[in-house]
């Protein structure tokens, strides 16, 4: 089904049609705020800064080469007390959109008063490339932008393989893949149509050139999943490759206090209740013939893949925060597609349906259950 | 009526007994459950699975039994017969004769050493004869009680003085040889007579060969065949060759419908139980060709249509309407069926085994029986009861429920056990009780080292004969902190009991492990136990070494031991970490709300007032009633305007009811025993707000209001509720007229409402016979899919067949058309078009008037009411009760009841029947003052809760809650059932379940892996 959007010039470049965007909507008031990302003082990194004025608007980059916290933390970190009175209007990458409405959807984040808006994300330069050579990396970020390059090989390597890098369901989009000269702003939801209407930006332009380079983008992504899930498989399946592939991790956590689905206050990995004596070490020492530190590498990973796996929406921040470069976002990436297919569910790409493990479905064991049977390589099935 | 009794008296222990006994029970009555057989359980425990959610039989029903034979306030009385009942309602003199069982109950620990030595075979009838049993044995496996008995009449040294086998090998020296007959005096206010149904036998039925071939089999035979414990070991082959069957045939209705062996009624449930086992098959052997030659497919109870559509799509299961003819056997064992088609047309098939789906009938010996109780029984032998009072017999004070009075599925055998309850309450004393209080001088042992002391059980043989148990028992006393270990004959014996608490004092033990056999029966014995030497009860744990070592591993005893050992350590890790429970009381207000005052809602007050609750109800029409005000005739010939009026009028009378019509319910807020509700009068707009403690959910059901067949369109297209107005009347617009046709399943059964309405083919036959009456020579079509007339409904369909009406049958692919002769009149007589099978072709019928079955609608406010209850609706927006056979007025969240229409379709007797279930069922908390929570219920962790709520979308009892405030959850003591799942959902560890913590569990598995 075609979607009528608004035609947007892109000869300005698209930071500057945002930014404009932005200051339209606080200057008719449809938004009284805006999260945007601020380059910091040192060059070599961006911000989340919330602010009310035009002039800080034309300091902000609403699409940063980098994405140093991912935005639903930086919503989070702002409503998850509740609401304000005040609308808040944020542009953000489509996984940090799928993870604000996962976030939601496990209280969170309440979405009640933020608007959304999304764009064709080309792919987020990895933190550790950035802030070594920030300058070198920022050109080759807006050639890809400008360019509309949507397989750079400076993005982290899961954004080669991101089906969804123009898929969310944040109330406005920015769509400019495989167009001219031209973008277009279509909305998702009410609230973003309601806000079009009162800008008086006119929906007359046909989507279907737009979608269709999507999808031309997204096939081709789609085949480099398949090879990317088919290389890490050997990886990580069985315990004795998954005890190879983390046997460097240092324990320092970091993969999980940047992502934004771990969510618990404090991860029982890190809690007194997950720690032992040394009676009761030195037992299972004798026992097994000698143990490792720090303790529980595979437990705290495969804890984590279970209670995030469903809502994770491959973002990346994991291997980025990774000091010893052990690729958990790709492995992560392949878990989540298995376990997501399995309850036909695919994390934040829809504002309503209830996390899968919250509704009782009967069929399910019965899948879990073929599932294993049928335990073998092969990609995603979502598309 | 003489002084309210306290006393009452359960004939029959099967599902139905069970339940009766259990809610007597929980409001604080003496109940005597008398049954005939060794153990109590009834037909279910020959069942392998239940329809429509394939749950298995034995799994669901035993822990109601091991509930009734654990209640302190039931007495079961086994291979008891009743005698005669003299005197009074609320004053009967009972006689109970208690058959001789020459093994003393109270030494037998049901080793089965006994069994396996007694010489003497017979065939086990819990098994159909298909397998064999001793002359001393116990009924099944799982019976309660689990003591052996002799069989008299084959015992060698009862009949011919000789052998004494099993005295000599029992070591708890139990057998007793000279064991007679006792004769039990019992005084009892009321009588609940619950003595079941039996299956009818074929034998007599020549043509289809039972017992002379070999791979005939009835229904009952086959379902012991698929039964995973049954002779089979649920790999069904055929007896003739002992292979596995690739085709198979239901022969449906033997001994059902069928007149010319006086059994003119349906039995109701074989063509489901024929479904199930179609579907079970399939499951067992994936290629099977099964095909069921049915009449009619009459699944007519909740869900049951959505079952019997899986069977065929999912599971590929042939329906054949059509009666067999006749059955041949083949040299190979095949059988050849002779079968004519609805059009007459004769075929022959050829199938590897056929199951003859037997009829339910009553029981034998029941003229006796009924003559001696001074019961009056219907033509077909089943008590007699009437539509309006379906749980009374013909004496006061006897009440009757389950299959005695006509053929019944589990569920509604619950109801009707419960429904009978609560009539019997008028004539018993049910009071408001206190709760003991718990551990008043408790022993504190929260920081003392632990000291654990272990046994372990031989069990005569039974754990013994496999698991080498001094050795388990000596391995167990090096582990850390056990003081003391040994191994004993019988744990569960007097003496060993008794053993336990000088233990615990000589050795200052402050846990105890008993390595034996299932928690499930034997926990709460020895929990009770150490709580009489001052030990919180909590302070056990239970390694089961019998069914798991045993039992599971009999051939391998080596390895069983070390699995013993494992056990046991695992058993003694978590003993370790175990910690003192309280179960807190929870206050329980009186007072009932009742939403809805239709037949249902008003039935249920009654019953609930009349154990001295105040009930409110609240209506939103302006008039109580419901849909009874549109109902005018009954096909008994009751008048049911009667039975509204003189319910109103009991309602008004009433000094403990208060109705509120034109009233609506604003809020409903609180748990058991502690409901609020605040709610306003449309018209005043005046707010009421009651306290109660108790919820029933009687809101009912629309008519579909359909757009098929003309209707709206033609004035002479009507539903059944507008064609019963006209009968009442005599007035029918159209003057005179000599076609009338009606339409079945208008809405039900299909897309968007695939459940049968229930009530909508006894109506059609009782509106036709109502008709027939007025206007002799009207002829009456009936377009329908399958007639419905289960139970004794069957004769009314009978009768209007004899009045010459015809019945079509349509299929949904090919609806009957109804046109009008002149579209543009509304008044214009219609045309008729449908296709006769059984003529072959289409037919056309000049009709005068056409009248449509809808459906009955759920009502669009239950999801509203749902919310705030909180509780369930199913797919069709109707109530959806805790558990579809065994708690079906129930809802997993306690205190909330539903009854009538709101629950599903149904018909008057069986709205009488549910709501009165209901009301027990709100009574057996209403007779509480307080009631203890569970002890092993979640704790939270406020200080790592993150509020996600996601534990609170998993839990079934509505037992959690985010505080708005903290933004954290909070668990409600009362309704937490200690299930876990919550715990398991908590990804922050921020919840808990006291009694099987995290920590408790890890040191578990920790001590297994460990060794």
């Amino acid at each position: 089904m075609t979607k009528k959007g608004v035609k947007i010039s892109l000869e300005k470049g698209l930071q500057n049609q945002i930014r404009d965007f932005f200051k339209k909507g606080l200057e008719k008031g449809v938004f009284d705020a805006v999260i945007l990302p601020v380059r910091v003082p040192g060059k070599d990194s961006y911000a989340w800064i919330l602010m009310n004025n035009a002039k800080l608007i034309d300091q902000a980059n609403p699409v940063p080469p980098v994405m140093p916290v991912q935005g639903a933390k930086a919503l989070k970190a702002l409503t998850r007390k509740g609401n304000g009175i005040i609308n808040v209007a944020t542009i953000m990458r489509s996984c940090e959109i799928r993870a604000a409405i996962e976030l939601s959807k496990l209280n969170q984040v309440n979405l009640e008063k933020i608007t959304l808006v999304s764009y064709d994300c080309p792919g987020a330069v990895p933190m550790k490339g950035y802030n070594r050579i920030p300058e070198e990396m920022e050109k080759s970020f807006q050639n890809a932008l400008a360019g509309k390059d949507f397989a750079n090989d400076k993005m982290k390597e899961v954004c080669g393989i991101c089906v969804d890098f123009a898929n969310s369901p944040a109330d406005l989009h920015f769509g400019f893949a495989g167009m001219e000269n031209d973008g277009i702003l279509f909305s998702n939801s009410d609230k973003g149509t309601a806000i079009l209407d009162t800008l008086k930006m006119k929906c007359s332009e046909d989507d279907s050139q737009w979608k269709n380079s999507v999808n031309i983008i997204k096939e081709q992504k789609s085949k480099n999943r398949i090879e990317v899930y088919k290389s890490i498989q050997p990886e990580v399946e069985g315990l004795d490759n998954l005890q190879t592939t983390f046997a460097k991790c240092i324990g320092c956590h970091n993969c999980q206090s940047v992502c934004p689905i771990c969510y618990c206050r404090q991860c029982y990995f890190d809690s007194s209740a997950s720690k032992q004596t040394a009676d009761y070490l030195q037992d299972k020492a004798k026992n097994r013939g000698g143990i490792g530190f720090p303790r529980d590498k595979i437990m705290f990973q495969v804890g984590r893949m279970a209670h995030m796996s469903l809502s994770c929406v491959s973002c990346g921040q994991c291997m980025d925060a990774c000091p010893v470069d052990i690729p958990v976002a790709k492995i992560f990436s392949y878990v989540a597609a298995k376990t997501q297919d399995t309850f036909e569910y695919h994390a934040g790409t829809t504002a309503d349906g209830a996390v899968p493990l919250k509704v009782y479905k009967q069929d399910e064991l019965n899948k879990i259950h073929e599932l294993i049977k049928n335990a073998e390589p092969q990609g995603s099935q979502h598309e | 009526m003489g002084k309210k009794n306290k006393s009452v008296l359960v004939v029959g222990a099967g599902i139905a007994g069970i339940q009766a006994s259990l809610d007597l029970a929980e409001m604080g009555l003496n109940v005597h459950l008398v049954e005939e057989s060794p153990t109590i359980g009834g037909r279910m425990p020959q069942l392998d699975k239940t329809f429509p959610t394939n749950d298995c039989s034995m799994c669901i029903l035993s822990p109601k039994m091991s509930e009734c034979a654990r209640h302190p306030n039931i007495t079961v009385h086994t291979m008891a017969n009743i005698d005669s009942i003299e005197g009074d309602p609320g004053n009967f003199n009972c006689k109970i004769i208690e058959k001789a069982k020459f093994v003393d109950p109270d030494k037998c620990v049901a080793c089965g050493l006994c069994e396996e030595k007694c010489p003497v075979k017979i065939d086990d009838e819990f098994d159909m004869k298909l397998r064999k049993r001793k002359a001393i044995s116990r009924y099944f496996l799982q019976s309660i009680p689990s003591e052996y008995t002799i069989d008299q009449e084959h015992c060698l040294y009862l009949t011919k003085g000789v052998c004494k086998i099993c005295e000599k090998v029992c070591e708890a020296n139990a057998i007793k040889y000279d064991d007679v007959d006792k004769e039990i005096e019992l005084n009892v206010g009321a009588v609940i007579m619950a003595t079941g149904i039996d299956a009818f036998n074929p034998i007599g039925f020549g043509h289809f060969g039972y017992k002379r071939f070999k791979n005939v089999v009835t229904s009952l035979e086959y379902e012991r065949m698929l039964s995973a414990s049954g002779p089979l070991g649920g790999h069904v082959v055929r007896a003739s060759d002992k292979k596995e069957p690739k085709s198979l045939a239901f022969i449906q209705c033997v001994g059902s419908r069928d007149d010319s062996i006086d059994k003119n009624y349906c039995s109701s449930a074989c063509c489901m139980f024929a479904i199930k086992q179609s579907i079970i098959s399939k499951e067992h052997i994936k290629d099977m060709d099964i095909s069921i030659f049915n009449m009619d497919i009459r699944a007519f109870g909740k869900d049951f249509d959505k079952y019997y559509e899986k069977s065929k799509s999912t599971y590929d299961v042939q329906y054949i309407r059509s009666k067999v003819s006749d059955i041949s056997e083949l040299s190979n064992g095949n059988l050849r069926l002779k079968y004519v088609l609805e059009n007459g047309e004769i075929r022959f098939k050829e199938f590897e085994m056929v199951v003859l789906s037997i009829g339910l009938e009553a029981r034998k010996n029941m003229q006796d029986f009924a003559a001696k109780m001074d019961i009056k029984l219907n033509k077909y032998n089943f008590c007699r009861s009437d539509g309006f009072a379906p749980l009374q017999t013909s004496r006061e004070g006897i009440y009757v429920c389950g299959g005695m009075n006509g053929p019944k599925d589990i569920p509604e055998s619950v109801v009707a056990a419960s429904g009978a309850v609560a009539n019997s309450v008028k004539f018993l004393e049910v009071e408001r009780q206190d709760i003991k209080e718990e551990g008043t001088n408790e022993k504190n042992v929260i920081g003392d080292r632990p000291r654990i002391g272990t046994f372990v059980c031989h069990c005569g043989i039974n754990i013994a004969g496999v698991v080498d148990v001094k050795n388990v028992a000596e391995y167990a006393a090096n582990l850390p902190n056990v003081e003391h270990s040994e191994d004993v004959m019988y744990a569960c014996s007097q003496d060993f009991l008794d053993l336990i608490k000088d233990r615990i004092k000589e050795h200052d033990l402050n846990r105890v492990v008993v390595a034996a056999c299932t928690p499930r029966t034997h926990e709460p014995l020895f929990r009770e136990t150490i709580a009489e030497v001052g030990l919180n009860p909590y302070l056990f744990e239970m390694a089961n070494i019998r069914d798991q070592c045993s039992w599971a591993h009999m051939n391998e005893p080596e390895k069983a031991t070390e699995k013993s050992k494992d056990l046991v350590e695992m058993g003694v890790a978590k003993a370790r970490d175990l910690s003192p429970l309280k179960r807190l009381p929870i206050d329980i207000g009186p007072g009932a709300l009742v939403i809805g005052a239709g037949l249902s809602g008003m039935t249920a007050a009654l019953a609930v007032a009349a154990a001295g609750q105040k009930v409110y109800i609240v209506e939103q029409e302006k008039k109580s009633g419901g849909n009874l005000r549109k109902i005018f005739f009954q096909p008994d010939g009751k008048d049911p305007q009667k039975l509204l009026q003189d319910t109103i009028k009991k309602i008004e009378e009433h000094e403990n009811i208060h109705l509120f019509t034109n009233t609506v319910i604003d809020k409903i807020i609180g748990y058991v025993g502690n409901f609020n509700t605040s709610i306003q009068n449309l018209e005043t707009k005046e707010c009421t707000n009651i306290s109660h403690g108790a919820v029933i959910v009687a809101t009912g059901a629309n008519e579909h209001k359909t757009k098929e067949y003309q209707y709206g369109k033609s004035t002479r297209v009507v539903t059944q509720v507008e064609f019963e107005q006209m009968l009442l009347n005599k007035d029918f617009p159209h003057g005179k007229f000599k076609n009338v046709v009606m339409i079945q399943c208008v809405g039900s059964r299909e897309e968007g409402r695939m459940y049968c309405s229930r009530v909508c083919c006894t109506k059609a036959i009782k509106n036709g016979l109502e008709l027939k009456k007025i206007r002799q020579n009207v002829n009456i079509f009936i377009c329908h899919r399958d007639i419905r007339t289960y139970g004794f409904r069957e004769q009314y369909y009978t009768d209007l067949r004899d009045k010459g009406s015809v019945f079509i049958r349509y299929s949904p692919e090919n609806k009957p058309k109804v046109e009008l002769l002149d579209s543009t009149d509304p008044d214009s007589k219609l045309n008729v078009s449908a296709f006769d099978p059984i003529l072959d072709r289409e037919i056309i019928i000049d009709a005068d008037l056409v009248v449509l079955s809808t459906a009955i609608d759920a009502l669009e406010e239950n999801d509203i009411l749902a919310k705030m209850l909180k509780v369930p609706l199913n797919a069709d927006g109707m109530f959806l009760e805790a558990h579809v056979k065994l708690r079906p007025v129930d809802f997993a969240t306690e205190g909330v009841f539903v009854c009538g229409l709101a629950h599903g379709p149904k018909d008057i007797d069986e709205s009488i029947a549910q709501s009165k279930a209901a009301a027990s069922r709100a009574l057996t908390f209403l007779s509480k003052k307080a009631i203890l929570a569970e002890g092993t219920i979640t704790e939270v962790d406020i200080s790592k809760c993150s509020g996600c709520a996601y534990c609170v979308d998993v839990c079934a009892y509505s037992a959690l809650e985010i505080d708005p405030e903290k933004e954290v959850v909070v668990v409600n003591d009362a309704l937490c059932k200690g299930c876990g799942a919550c715990v398991a959902s908590c990804r922050c560890g921020a919840l808990d379940l006291r009694g099987f913590s995290n920590r408790q569990l890890h040191s578990v598995f920790d001590a297994l892996e460990l060794t």
